[in-house]
C-alpha cells in the first residue's frame, strides 16, 4: 500500500469512525422522564437523565413533572409528550392501574414504557418496572429498628397516602417485622405523605404519646422530615427513629443522633439505568424471555432498584452509597435483562 | 268573518318586518354573551397555539384534548346544576368516585353487564346528592358546610369499604368507549356530552321542574309564594348534580379501563377546580338563577385546550399553573374589552 493510499484509508477510516461516533451522539431516542407529580423523591430523576444523555448519546432524556399529583394532569402530560416526539417513557404511574391504559397507548405508538419507583398492575405493555421493593424495605427497616430497641419495643408507624397500594404493603411488611421481633405497633398513622397532615398528626401524636413509645419507623418521604424534626424538637434521644430516603433533614438529625437511620432508596439509578435500557430497546434489543425478574404483589417483571440502610457509620458518604448501588445494577443489566444479538 | 279575519291578519310586510327585529335582538344578545366571547377566545387561543406548534392541530392532539375536555365538561355541568339554585356542591368529586367505584363493583364483582352497572352508579349518585339535598333543606345550613361535611364521609367509605382496591375487570365494550377514535379524531366521551348539554339545555329551557329550579334559585322567597315548592327543587338539582359527577366518574372509568378510588385524588378534590372554572367562565351567576349550559360547555373546553397549549409549548412544568391563570385572567380582560367595543361604538 502506498503512503497516498495508506492516508487516504487512514482519512477514510477517520471519517467512517467520526460519522459513526456522531451517529451515535445524535440518536434519535428522546427519553420521557414522567413521575406522578411534584415531589423530592424525584429530583435525583433529571440529573439522571443529563447524565444519561450525555454518557449514552441519547437524543434527549428530559425530566418532565405534571405540576400536580393528579392522575389526569399525569396523562394529559404524557399525551403532549407524544405530540412533543418523545418516543420513550419512564413513567412513576399515578395509580398503578389507572395508569395502565395510558401505558399501552404510548406503548402503542412503538415508545417503550418502563414503570419506575413504582410498578403498574399486570397485564401491562410496559417492559417491566424498576423500582424500590416497597415492603422489603419497610421490613429491612423495621429489623435495624428492632436491633437497637430489643423486644417487647412498642413502634409507631407513620406511612403514606392509603389510595397508593404500596401502602398497604408497607404496613404489613412493619406489622410481619414487628411480629418476628417480638415488637408491637401500637399506631399506625397513614395519608400523610404531605406536609400539612403530616406536620398536624405527628406533632400531635407525638405531643400525648411520645411517652409511650419506644421507637419510630417512618416509610414515606414527608413523614420521615417530619417526625426527624419533631424528635429534635423534643429533644429526646430515647425515642428511636428509623426513616427512608435522603432528605438533608433526615440525614442531619441521624447525624446529630436524633434518628437512628434511614432506608436509602435509588432514584438516580432508576432513572440513569431506565434511560439506558429505553435506548437500548429503541435500538433493537429485547426484554429476555427468561430475564431473573422478581415478582411483587403488582407485577412479576419487578426490578429492585436497591435498599440500603445508612446509620451513623455511613451516613456522611451516603451518595457513595446509592452510586455502588447504581454501579452494581448497572454491571450486567445488559446481559442479564436484554437480548441484543 | 273573513273580512275580519283579514283586517286582524298582520300585513305580509309587518309580518317580514317582526321577526328580522326579533332575530336583530337574538344576535345582539348572543354578540354581548360570554358564550360568544369564549367562542373568540377560542378561536383566538387555537390560531396562537397551532403557529407556534403545529402538532397542536395533529389529529392525536385534538383526540387527546376531546377526551379530556369530556370529563372536565361533566365535571362542571355536575357544579352548574347546583350553583344555578345558588349553592355548592363540594362533593362532586366524591360522589362521581363513589358512584363509578360502585359501577366498577357491580361490573367486576356482581357480573353485571356494563349497562346496569353504569344504571346502578348513576343511581347511587343520584341517592348520594339527594342526601345531600335533603341534608340542605332540612337542616338551613349553606351547602358549602354540609358538602363539605359529607365529601369527607362518602370518599372515607368508600376506601373503606374497598380497601383501596381498584376494580378493573371492565366490559371490554365499555372500556373500548374511552379508546375509540371517530373518524379518527372525535373522541365519544366528547360526543356524549355535547349530547348532554342538550338534554340539559331543553330540561332547563322547556320543562316546568328545569324551569322551577332556576325560579327557586334566583329568588327563593318570590318564587315560594308563586308556588314552587323551593326544598324540593334544591334537593332535585343536588340529585341531577350527582348523576353527572357519576357520568364523569364513568367516562374515566372508560378512559383508563378500571374504576380507581383515586380517579379524581383525595376526597375527589382534584375535581373541585374544573369543577368552578366552567361554570364561572361561563357566565353561570353563583348567586343562582341563571344558567348556561353552552358557556360552561365552551368554559371548560377553553380551559382543557389552554392547558394542552402551554403543555405543548413546553412551559416549564412549575410555570403551567401560573400561566394558565395568567391566560385565564387575560381572557376574562379580553372579554371584557370586546363588550366595551361594542357597546361603545352603539354595535350592539
Amino acid at each position: 500500500m502506498t503512503r497516498k493510499s495508506l492516508l487516504t484509508a487512514t482519512t477514510a477510516g477517520l471519517m467512517l469512525g467520526l460519522l459513526a461516533a456522531q451517529a451515535i451522539a445524535d440518536s434519535s431516542t428522546r427519553v420521557a422522564l414522567v413521575p406522578g407529580g411534584p415531589h423530592p423523591y424525584f429530583a435525583a430523576w433529571e440529573q439522571a437523565g443529563v447524565d444519561a444523555a450525555k454518557d449514552f448519546g441519547l437524543g434527549a432524556a428530559d425530566y418532565r413533572v405534571p405540576q400536580k399529583w393528579e392522575l389526569s394532569m399525569q396523562n394529559q402530560m404524557l399525551e403532549s409528550l407524544v405530540t412533543q416526539g418523545y418516543n420513550a417513557f419512564l413513567v412513576f404511574p399515578g395509580d398503578p392501574v389507572g395508569t395502565v391504559a395510558i401505558a399501552n397507548e404510548l406503548a402503542g405508538t412503538g415508545a417503550p414504557v418502563m414503570a419506575l419507583a413504582g410498578c403498574l398492575q399486570d397485564p401491562s405493555d410496559a417492559k417491566f418496572c424498576m423500582g424500590t421493593d416497597t415492603g422489603n424495605s419497610a421490613y429491612l427497616g423495621t429489623k435495624e429498628l428492632l436491633e437497637v430497641l430489643g423486644p417487647d419495643a412498642k413502634i409507631a408507624h407513620f406511612t403514606g397516602f392509603l389510595v397508593d397500594p404500596n401502602t398497604q404493603l408497607r404496613i404489613d411488611a412493619v406489622e410481619q417485622a414487628a411480629g418476628e421481633g417480638g415488637a408491637e405497633v401500637v399506631q399506625v398513622i397513614a395519608d400523610i405523605d404531605a406536609p400539612e397532615p403530616a406536620e398536624e398528626k405527628i406533632n400531635a401524636y407525638l405531643a400525648a404519646h411520645a411517652g409511650e413509645i419506644d421507637g419510630i419507623i417512618t416509610t414515606a418521604w414527608v413523614p420521615a422530615v417530619v417526625a426527624s424534626n419533631a424528635l429534635r424538637k423534643l429533644g429526646d434521644k430515647r425515642i428511636k427513629m428509623v426513616g427512608i430516603d435522603h432528605d438533608e433533614v433526615v440525614i442531619n438529625a441521624i447525624r446529630d443522633g436524633y434518628v437512628h437511620g434511614t432506608m436509602l432508596q435509588n432514584p438516580y439509578g432508576q432513572g440513569y439505568i431506565g434511560s439506558f435500557v429505553a435506548d437500548r430497546l429503541r435500538s433493537g434489543c429485547t426484554v429476555k424471555e427468561d430475564a431473573p425478574f422478581k415478582t411483587i404483589a403488582l407485577t412479576d417483571k419487578f426490578i429492585d432498584s436497591g435498599t440500603v440502610f445508612a446509620g451513623i457509620d455511613a451516613v456522611d458518604n451516603y451518595v457513595g452509597s446509592m452510586q455502588t448501588i447504581t454501579a452494581e445494577l448497572f454491571d450486567g443489566f445488559e446481559d442479564t435483562y436484554l437480548d441484543c444479538s | 268573518m273573513t273580512n275580519i279575519e283579514q283586517k286582524n291578519a298582520p300585513s305580509p310586510s309587518a309580518m317580514g318586518a317582526q321577526p328580522t327585529a326579533r332575530q336583530m335582538g337574538v344576535v345582539q344578545r348572543f354578540l354581548l354573551s360570554n358564550e360568544f366571547g369564549l367562542i373568540v377566545l377560542i378561536v383566538l387561543f387555537t390560531i396562537v397555539f397551532a403557529s407556534i406548534s403545529p402538532m397542536f392541530l395533529s389529529n392525536f392532539s385534538l383526540y387527546a384534548m376531546g377526551r379530556t375536555a369530556a370529563v372536565n365538561i361533566m365535571i362542571g355541568f355536575s357544579m352548574m346544576v347546583v350553583i344555578i339554585t345558588g349553592g355548592l356542591n363540594l362533593g362532586v368529586g366524591a360522589i362521581g368516585v363513589c358512584g363509578a367505584m360502585f359501577s366498577g363493583w357491580l361490573m367486576q364483582a356482581a357480573g353485571f353487564h356494563w349497562v346496569p352497572a353504569c344504571f346502578g352508579g348513576l343511581t347511587l349518585g343520584a341517592m348520594l346528592g339527594t342526601a345531600n339535598g335533603v341534608m340542605i333543606v332540612k337542616s338551613g345550613l349553606h351547602s358549602f358546610i354540609i358538602t363539605l361535611a359529607t365529601m369527607s364521609v362518602m370518599f372515607g367509605a368508600m376506601i373503606f369499604i374497598t380497601q383501596a382496591g381498584s376494580f378493573r375487570e371492565i366490559s371490554p365494550a365499555f372500556s373500548a368507549l374511552g379508546r375509540t377514535k371517530i373518524l379518527n379524531v372525535l373522541s365519544p366521551m366528547l360526543l356524549t356530552s355535547v349530547v348532554i348539554g342538550i338534554l340539559l339545555w331543553a330540561a332547563f329551557k322547556y320543562t316546568t321542574i328545569g324551569r322551577e329550579i332556576l325560579a327557586a334559585g334566583a329568588n327563593p322567597k318570590a318564587a315560594e309564594l308563586s308556588g314552587i315548592r323551593v326544598d324540593r327543587m334544591v334537593t332535585y338539582a343536588h340529585a341531577l348534580s350527582g348523576v353527572l359527577a357519576v357520568v364523569a366518574g364513568l367516562m374515566l372509568v372508560s378512559r383508563t379501563g378500571a374504576a380507581i378510588p383515586s380517579m379524581a385524588g383525595q376526597l375527589g378534590q382534584d375535581w373541585l377546580l374544573p369543577a368552578f372554572l366552567g361554570p364561572v367562565l361561563g357566565g353561570n351567576l353563583l348567586t343562582g338563577g341563571r344558567i348556561s349550559v353552552l358557556g360552561t360547555f365552551l368554559g371548560a373546553f377553553l380551559v382543557t385546550m389552554l392547558t394542552t397549549g402551554l403543555l405543548l409549548m413546553q412551559v416549564g412544568a412549575f410555570w403551567v399553573q401560573t400561566y394558565l391563570g395568567l391566560l385565564l385572567l387575560l381572557a376574562v380582560l379580553l372579554d371584557l374589552a370586546r363588550r366595551s367595543y361594542l357597546a361603545r361604538n352603539k354595535l350592539v
